[in-house]
């Protein structure tokens, strides 16, 4: 399998860590990824202002992917979102994909919209399937609580992402529960880290992100774990940045964050290192070793398939 | 010779005094913070003193070490962009070992090889070797700005002028070593100054050099027996070989007989010779004088701004410019922008770029931008229309750092970027991008957060100014029919306000209807009795986080949230014609 890897804006620059680990993990599963130098921005920092300049660069992006003759891996749900909806407007509007395409034409692309887009998490649980990440494990956490953030755009609107149950994911429970993680429910889960609105009303933004922490405390969580980059950098650098502008807790340690790809590739044998878990801001390396002692034996063969059996 | 050193002398006053221009605009001007505290002079002070801190320590290993690899090998551009590397290493190379081999010839070559004579070998062959290797470069970046043009590659006059002049240097030259072969009257010259022959000798070492060495002599015609070609070879060999090398090592200038010739038919050899030795000055001596004024400066500029980011590497993302004091830094913006010689590799990368398209405006482009921003830092009056495009083309940018890691210039594009985003800003007239999602980033790296508030304000007091409020209506609210919705899904709307109970932000405040204007379930009656403007003047629109809660929760799937991205579109375009103030 061979993705063409959609990294956005923030990664590549901000959570470098983000595409190393999920990079590092598809490849134990044999999936390569190319990374496109001419991908551009999704588009979704100008969909306040105007619509069509916020379809355009996904036509782009998408015709690129045409032309490499592969489909789309997205790991940022703002993102998959954009380039899902810019797929779905430019199937029900001809005239529009026309309009554009005479712009990607200059470039001599040209969009028909028979990229998929997939997202990472989708490539994990549909075309990897548990069944051979459980095969492939070498370590099982003997415990450990993750409030898991979907993060909005991937849910939402179901009828555009068709990602996953909106009300009621699975994905990343059972993708977590492979690992021996509990993704414990609590109120946050579902919701949005405010990262819209940081920059436009920062004093909002930073009241739903922390919110979000408060309650996975209160809920006993150790990780959050957030699918968007996004909310990885509202809850990681923006969460940082609030204590420190809080003079009275300054000393206080943040709540650790930390990256599915970074949680699933220890199980798999890869080392800190390889995932880049010192590069989150917010997880000392006494959590990272807390993380390691962890690690126990990949759960014995009888017991995985009554529990595969019970799923059916 | 007497003319050649008045010019010399002209071109050379000229250049020191652009050197003394662009030195003056490195330490006496700025964009951003405002710093009048600092006088050219401390700033050149600091300057010394931060390089002679990095030249007495460690880390001059560093800059011994990025000489070769920025400087002389470009690895920043091999790996993205073959193309421009092999031609600016060409150029580059071609024209260094020219200008040292040849131009300087009587400091460099004859003192370091003692037997250096430049009509010998290999020098001979490798003047012209050098020369080609440039044309081919040119060749290369003229191909390249040609076929680059769809990827948003401009090019100016400027850019074409810089070729033009390179290209002139380098072909002149080829034209007059051309001439000078083929030349009688040089070859007479010679022949009295070194030539101890008897007539037949002459004779035959003249049908010797028309034959091989490309003379042309008004004596000879027809074709020359093979004979008396071997004799004038022996005269040659006496004679001549200690400093000729056979005129076909020239093999660029050589070849191009075809043109020289019928230059000296119709002024004759001499005159042609003259002609462009008088060319080859002229492109030489301008190209001198205007480097300073020109994007020809990076040779100088370049790799100060390469060094200096050797040493002080980008501030790690997100966090303020460290290590550098704020005379240095603006010292250090400067620099930058003099070192870009608008090659457009960051525009060709840059992630905004089909924002470019679609707003159509240059400046969105990072090299327009840097390429403009030195008329902003020398403080010269920029036109409101210009500068409004200047700060949508500064705030159209996903900070995404690209350009800034693509620079062969080693430019710290980002820096220069935010300090001219936020110098245009304090202006107060509203930026109406401030209200995309470009503001997140800028929001996790709190760079100036106080100015970033200020410019807020001033947008939101124009939404304040242009729309009515709830609350400004006179009761009773009568139905209209103005709703220009493209999506009718409010259409579906029964009341039973669950898109507001569920909402995150309306949770987040205790007097919601206060701190929002309208709440969720109440923008889409306004738009129900056809009020649209209402819904587009309200805070909610812009306090939305975009969770789609209320539309997945909607029970008759009415779209809020796609509406509320149309009622923030429209209310942008809106205000666009009219801006205020």
């Amino acid at each position: 399998m061979k993705y063409a890897f959609f990294q956005g804006c923030n990664i590549p620059i901000r959570i470098q860590q983000y595409a190393v680990a999920t990079t590092a993990v598809l490849k134990l599963f044999d999936v390569d990824l190319e990374v496109i130098d001419d991908f551009n921005c999704c588009g979704y920092p100008i969909r306040n202002v105007d619509e069509k300049s916020y379809i355009l660069p996904s036509a782009r992006n998408l015709a690129l992917a045409e032309q490499a003759g592969l489909d789309i891996m997205v790991i940022c749900n703002c993102c998959f979102q954009s380039l899902k909806k810019a797929q779905q407007m430019l199937a029900n509007d001809q005239a529009l994909a026309a309009e554009l395409n005479e712009v990607l034409q200059k470039e001599g692309l040209h969009y028909t919209g028979k990229t998929r887009i997939n997202h990472f998490l989708t490539i994990l649980h549909e075309d990897i399937g548990l069944e051979a990440i459980k095969a492939r494990l070498n370590h099982r956490y003997t415990t450990l609580n993750t409030a898991v953030i979907h993060g909005c755009h991937l849910l939402r609107p179901q009828k555009i992402t068709k990602f996953d149950d909106s009300f009621i994911p699975g994905i990343t429970d059972s993708l977590l529960q492979v690992a021996g993680a509990e993704s414990i429910d609590w109120r946050g889960r579902l919701e949005c880290c405010g990262a819209a609105l940081a920059g436009i009303n920062d004093e909002l933004a930073s009241r739903l992100f922390m919110e979000k922490i408060d309650n996975a405390r209160a809920a006993d969580a150790e990780f959050i774990v957030p699918i968007c980059a996004y909310c990885y950098l509202q809850f990681d650098t923006a969460q940082i940045n609030n204590l420190k502008a809080q003079p009275a807790k300054a000393n206080s340690r943040p709540f650790p964050v930390l990256l599915y790809p970074q949680l699933l590739g220890l199980c798999l044998g890869l080392q800190p290192a390889a995932l880049g878990l010192a590069d989150n801001q917010t997880i000392s390396s006494a959590e990272i070793e807390s993380l390691q002692a962890r690690l126990g034996p990949p759960e014995p063969e009888k017991k995985r398939r009554k529990k595969a059996k019970a799923q059916v | 010779m007497m003319n050649f050193n008045i010019l010399l002398t002209l071109a050379v006053f000229v250049f020191l005094i652009g050197l003394a221009l662009r030195l003056f605009a490195w330490f006496g001007q700025g964009i951003h913070p405002p710093s009048p505290a600092f006088s050219p002079a401390k700033r050149f002070v600091q300057s010394v003193k931060g390089v002679a801190a990095t030249v007495f320590s460690g880390r001059i290993i560093t800059l011994i070490k990025s000489s070769f690899s920025d400087l002389l090998f470009q690895r920043r551009i091999i790996s993205k962009s073959p193309l421009r590397w092999t031609a600016h290493s060409l150029i580059f190379f071609g024209f260094m070992l020219l200008l040292f081999m040849h131009a300087m010839e009587s400091v460099v070559s004859a003192r370091l090889f003692s037997d250096y004579e430049s009509t010998l070998n290999p020098y001979l062959f490798l003047r012209n070797l050098f020369g080609v290797m440039v044309l081919a470069g040119i060749g290369l970046a003229v191909y390249r700005r040609i076929t680059y043009k769809a990827k948003r590659l401009k090019s100016y006059g400027s850019d074409w002028a810089a070729l033009l002049l390179v290209g002139g240097i380098i072909f002149s030259g080829m034209l007059l070593e051309g001439a000078s072969i083929s030349s009688y009257t040089v070859f007479q010259e010679m022949m009295d100054e070194y030539g101890a022959f008897d007539e037949d000798e002459a004779a035959n070492l003249e049908a010797f050099w028309v034959a091989e060495n490309g003379l042309v002599s008004p004596n000879i015609s027809a074709s020359i027996p093979a004979e008396q070609i071997e004799l004038g070879r022996e005269a040659n060999s006496f004679s001549c070989v200690e400093c000729h090398a056979p005129n076909s090592s020239a093999f660029a200038s050589f070849s191009l007989k075809g043109v020289t010739r019928p230059f000296a038919m119709l002024l004759g050899d001499s005159a042609a010779v003259g002609l462009f030795y008088f060319l080859h000055i002229l492109f030489c001596l301008t190209f001198l004088a205007w480097l300073p004024f020109s994007k020809m400066f990076h040779i100088l500029s370049a790799p100060v701004s390469l060094l200096t980011r050797s040493v002080l590497p980008n501030p790690p993302h997100d966090s303020g410019i460290e290590g550098l004091t704020s005379a240095n830094a603006l010292t250090r913006q400067m620099v930058g922008l003099s070192a870009c010689t608008h090659c457009g590799s960051c525009s060709v990368e840059c992630s905004a770029s089909m924002f470019f398209e679609s707003f159509e405006n240059d400046f969105i482009l990072p090299s327009e931008k840097i390429q403009y921003l030195r008329h902003l830092a020398a403080g010269n009056p920029i036109d409101p229309a210009t500068r409004k495009q200047l700060q949508e083309g500064l705030y159209v940018c996903t900070s995404c750092d690209r350009c800034t890691e693509i620079c062969p210039s080693g430019i710290n594009l980002k820096e220069i970027f935010i300090n001219a985003r936020y110098a245009l800003l304090a202006d107060g007239i509203p930026e109406k991008t401030l209200l995309g999602t470009f503001s997140f980033p800028l929001a996790l790296a709190q760079r100036y957060p106080d100015n970033h508030l200020k410019a807020l304000r001033a947008v939101e007091e124009v939404f304040r100014r242009a729309f009515q409020k709830l609350t400004d209506l006179a009761l009773p609210l009568s139905l209209t029919r103005g709703s220009t919705m493209v999506n009718e899904s409010y259409k579906s709307c029964y009341s039973c306000q669950r898109c507001t109970n569920i909402c995150p932000v309306v949770r987040s405040y205790s007097n919601p209807v206060e701190a929002l204007d309208m709440l969720p379930h109440q923008l889409i009656y306004s738009l129900g009795i056809g009020n649209t403007e209402l819904a587009m003047g309200s805070k909610m629109i812009w306090s939305c986080s975009t969770c789609y809660l209320c539309q997945e929760h909607c029970p008759n799937q009415v779209e809020l949230t796609d509406i509320f991205y149309k009622l923030k579109n429209a209310a942008v375009k809106k205000l666009d014609p009219g801006e205020l103030p």
